[in-house]
């Protein structure tokens, strides 16, 4: 199937990245970009004065790899919900929280997203994630590599040797074809492996004589001198502890601000890292001084990890806080030791309004969007699933765009959470620009992927759009909250690549998406492939030889290298 | 209302049907029966003949009779709230599925997953029933919550899984592992079993035959007599922190 010219007429189009908040525009598509203009002959597709963004991109959400999989094997009830025929192009597909990977392909393309970063790849297990990768067709993919736990750049970050560790990570990156740095409570990931743990940024670890404060400043040091297009993408320490916020404040005051163009770090799922009081007896909310901090900071780009009522499963690389998460529900608990590299952990779990520490941690995740003044510096997710399924995404936007809605469900949720937490007094409603700068925009910038066409809507970019079924003049959205949510639910057209992939929630053609990887030119003298020292490291200690270790590019479906000019 | 469905021959008889709308409920609709064979879905009229006598006006009043082989008939009964069924030979997978109220009487066996998270109602299987009886679904936490199943005969492995309330009687023997993980309901074994009640943590089990390899972690409290028999009575399973009670007439450990 070619990819054709199509002209979408009467677009009402935001794209905030390009500087158009509002205009009726029509948009031309060939050859799966945006262009100046087409022939007559070009497919007329009418957007009916539509609300219409850039496709969305989720900037951090778990869809691909052993872990998810694992979550699919441990909870066949799981896969009682979402279950749908065949039908037209699409497969069959079951499960709420861990669908299938057709599941979540088609659902996100019903939400308008085209593209994906998968949050946490080990290293070693990364063929199974460009496995599934293939097979989630209607949106691009993206890895987040786990670095927490890596032997050899702990080595080398021990040894006080960024370049080492710099070249470490650029030859990981382009061997397992991944896109980003990510560390997961770093030092307490690696330390759980001798069923240890640490309690914050400046606890020495075992085995190796570092903190977590040098792993984290190493490593976007190290990122930046391979000059990545995304930062170091951080899961802070001490995840989902009462009083942790103390340690997410110390750990954003040691980023530097070294990049021009983005942030410096990008903190994920900070909602689970904004806990005041000593237990569970007093578990309070600390949004404020965390927005506080990082509306001080604009070299630290966050998103919600919000979480929202109801059964899900939860899945990290955070071994030792997934151990914390069993011993309250004990329930069935996943622990998996990925041999010199992470670990990680998955549990059920249900979010209830009955319960108060869950009824906090839903409104926590609400105040940090709402307090940070930039929607650029704190981006929509949930973490999927490990706040809630992404389904949940229209929810929560009419969350943040109604007051009405977020006082009629703070009366629902249990009686007590009010005097924990700041939402009631928050009025600040998001706007709809604000909107499509949190699901999109503000992705395609923190992620540094404007660069390959994501993330607006001038000629010259991808031709992933997505139209949604609201005038917008036509409802308040404070008022009206259920139109938000039913418009945002379902597509009316996702066009992806420059194809209309979905319309109205059925997907319509099986697709092919696009794996983005990257690969830093890094000189002979810090080509780890040539490294004696690495090659024996290798060796000695993984269960692998080095030269089956990396993933070839022939194992990618299509693909797209981003190659990165170094200091090194 | 009385349905009499009388099953043809089919060419392929090990073909499954999904019959999960053969229920009173559905017949008291009135909605046209669908059933799933193999890979097709067709009108229960096309593999059976179906006569309808009388009306109803709830659906206690309908009375559904399968005649035939329905040994690859699975679901039958699934979500039905009242009336009864009888079969007259045997019955496939999944019969009572989420069953809340009626009755199902099976003259030959079940096959497995006899009445699996049931609510209410009751099931009397006068043959056997296969594997999973009474229990919860792969991955679910609750077996069956209510209602009563009694089987004559003998069943198979995991019997009354997860089972959360209800009561159950075997007359024969069970496989491995019945009543594993049991939380609630009561359960009465007349033959004999293995491994009984693994990590319970409440509910009340009695076996009137043999245990064999009981697991260790039950505390034993005393002896009492009931129907005749003396029971020993444990508390368990310690492993699992529960305080289920179960009664074995005569028992053994793993030597």
């Amino acid at each position: 199937m070619g990819m054709g010219e199509i002209l979408l007429k009467n677009a009402w189009v935001i794209d905030p990245i390009s500087g158009i908040n509002g205009e009726m525009m029509d948009i031309a598509m060939d050859g799966g970009r945006i262009v100046e203009d087409v022939s007559e002959k070009a497919e007329v597709i009418d957007a009916q004065g539509f609300l219409t963004l850039p496709g969305g991109i989720d900037s951090h959400t778990h869809t691909s790899g052993t872990k998810v999989n694992f979550g699919r094997y441990m909870s066949p009830e799981d896969m009682r919900a979402g279950r749908a025929p065949k039908k037209g192009a699409m497969h069959v597909t079951s499960g709420y929280s861990v669908p299938t990977t057709y599941g979540n392909s088609y659902k996100y393309s019903a939400l308008g997203y085209t593209s994906l970063v998968e949050g946490a790849m080990a290293p070693l297990e990364a063929r199974h994630t460009h496995e599934e990768f293939a097979f989630t067709p209607l949106q691009d993919s993206f890895a987040n590599v786990l670095f927490d736990g890596n032997w050899g750049m702990l080595g080398a970050i021990e040894e006080g040797d960024i370049k080492r560790a710099a070249a470490i990570i650029a030859w990981t990156l382009s061997a397992v074809k991944g896109f980003a740095v990510k560390l997961t409570n770093p030092g307490g990931t690696e330390a759980w492996g001798f069923g240890k743990n640490v309690s914050c940024i400046n606890q020495t670890m075992p085995r190796f004589d570092i903190t977590p404060t040098e792993i984290i400043r190493s490593a976007i040091e190290a990122n930046e001198i391979l000059h990545l297009p995304h930062s170091v993408h951080l899961h802070c320490n001490n995840l989902g502890t009462p009083g942790n916020y103390t340690c997410t404040l110390g750990t954003f005051d040691i980023v530097p601000d070294l990049n021009d163009k983005r942030q410096t770090l990008y903190a994920t799922h900070v909602q689970f890292h904004s806990y005041g009081g000593s237990g569970w007896s007093d578990f309070c909310s600390k949004s404020e001084p965390i927005a506080r901090k990082v509306n001080m900071r604009p070299q630290i780009v966050i998103d919600m990890g919000q979480v929202m009522f109801g059964r899900t499963t939860t899945m990290t690389a955070d071994g030792p806080m997934e151990f914390n998460l069993y011993r309250l529900h004990h329930d069935k608990w996943s622990n998996h030791d990925v041999e010199l590299e992470t670990g990680s952990g998955i549990i059920p779990v249900n979010y209830r309004k009955k319960n108060l520490v869950n009824s906090i941690m839903w409104a926590i995740g609400l105040e940090l969007a709402l307090l940070v003044e930039s929607p650029w510096q704190c981006l929509l997710t949930t973490d999927n699933p490990n706040g809630a399924p992404f389904v949940k995404y229209p929810e929560i936007i009419a969350l943040l765009m109604s007051k009405k809605y977020r006082d009629a469900e703070f009366a629902t949720v249990h009686q007590d959470t009010g005097k924990r937490v700041p939402l009631p007094a928050i009025d600040r409603e998001l706007t709809w620009h604000d909107i499509a700068v949190m699901t999109r925009a503000g992705q395609a910038r923190a992620l540094g992927i404007t660069g390959v066409g994501k993330g607006y809507l001038l000629p010259g970019a991808e031709a992933d759009i997505a139209v949604y079924p609201i005038r917008v003049d036509d409802i308040d959205p404070a008022q009206q909250y259920e139109e938000i949510i039913k418009g945002f639910s379902q597509t009316e057209y996702t066009i992806k690549r420059g194809r209309v992939v979905s319309r109205r929630g059925d997907a319509l053609i099986h697709g092919e998406n696009t794996t983005f990887w990257v690969k830093p030119n890094v000189p002979p003298e810090y080509d780890m492939t040539h490294d004696e020292r690495f090659k024996q490291h290798f060796e000695r200690y993984y269960s692998v030889r080095m030269s089956n270790y990396p993933v070839q590019e022939e194992y990618l479906h299509r693909n797209y290298c981003i190659t990165t000019e170094t200091d090194l | 209302m009385k349905v009499t469905i009388t099953l043809r021959d089919r060419g392929n008889p090990l073909i499954p049907v999904e019959a999960e709308m053969v229920t009173p409920d559905v017949f008291l609709s009135g909605e046209g029966i669908i059933v799933g064979v193999g890979n097709r879905h067709v009108s229960l009229s096309d593999i059976a003949d179906v006569h309808i006598e009388g009306t109803a006006s709830s659906v206690g009043e309908v009375d559904i009779e399968i005649r035939g082989d329905s040994s690859r008939f699975k679901r039958v009964g699934e979500m039905m709230t009242g009336g009864s069924i009888t079969i007259e030979g045997d019955i496939g997978m999944h019969c009572g599925n989420f069953m809340s109220g009626g009755s199902i009487e099976i003259m030959g066996s079940a096959d497995g997953w006899l009445g699996r998270e049931m609510k209410g109602g009751e099931i009397i299987c006068h043959g056997d029933a296969g594997d999973y009886c009474g229990s919860g679904y792969r991955g679910g936490r609750k077996g069956m919550r209510g209602g009563s199943i009694e089987v004559v005969g003998s069943v198979g492995d995991f019997a009354c899984e997860h089972i959360a309330g209800g009561e159950v009687i075997i007359r024969g023997n069970t496989g491995d592992y019945p009543c594993a993980e049991m939380k609630g309901g009561t359960v009465m074994i007349l033959g004999d079993c293995s491994r009984v009640c693994a990590n319970m943590s409440a509910g009340t089990c009695y076996v009137y035959g043999y245990a064999d390899e009981m697991i260790p972690t039950f505390e034993r409290i005393d002896c009492l007599e009931r129907d005749g028999l003396r029971l020993h009575h444990f508390r368990g399973d310690v492993a699992n922190r529960g305080h289920g009670d179960l009664y074995v007439a005569r028992y053994g450990y793993l030597s």
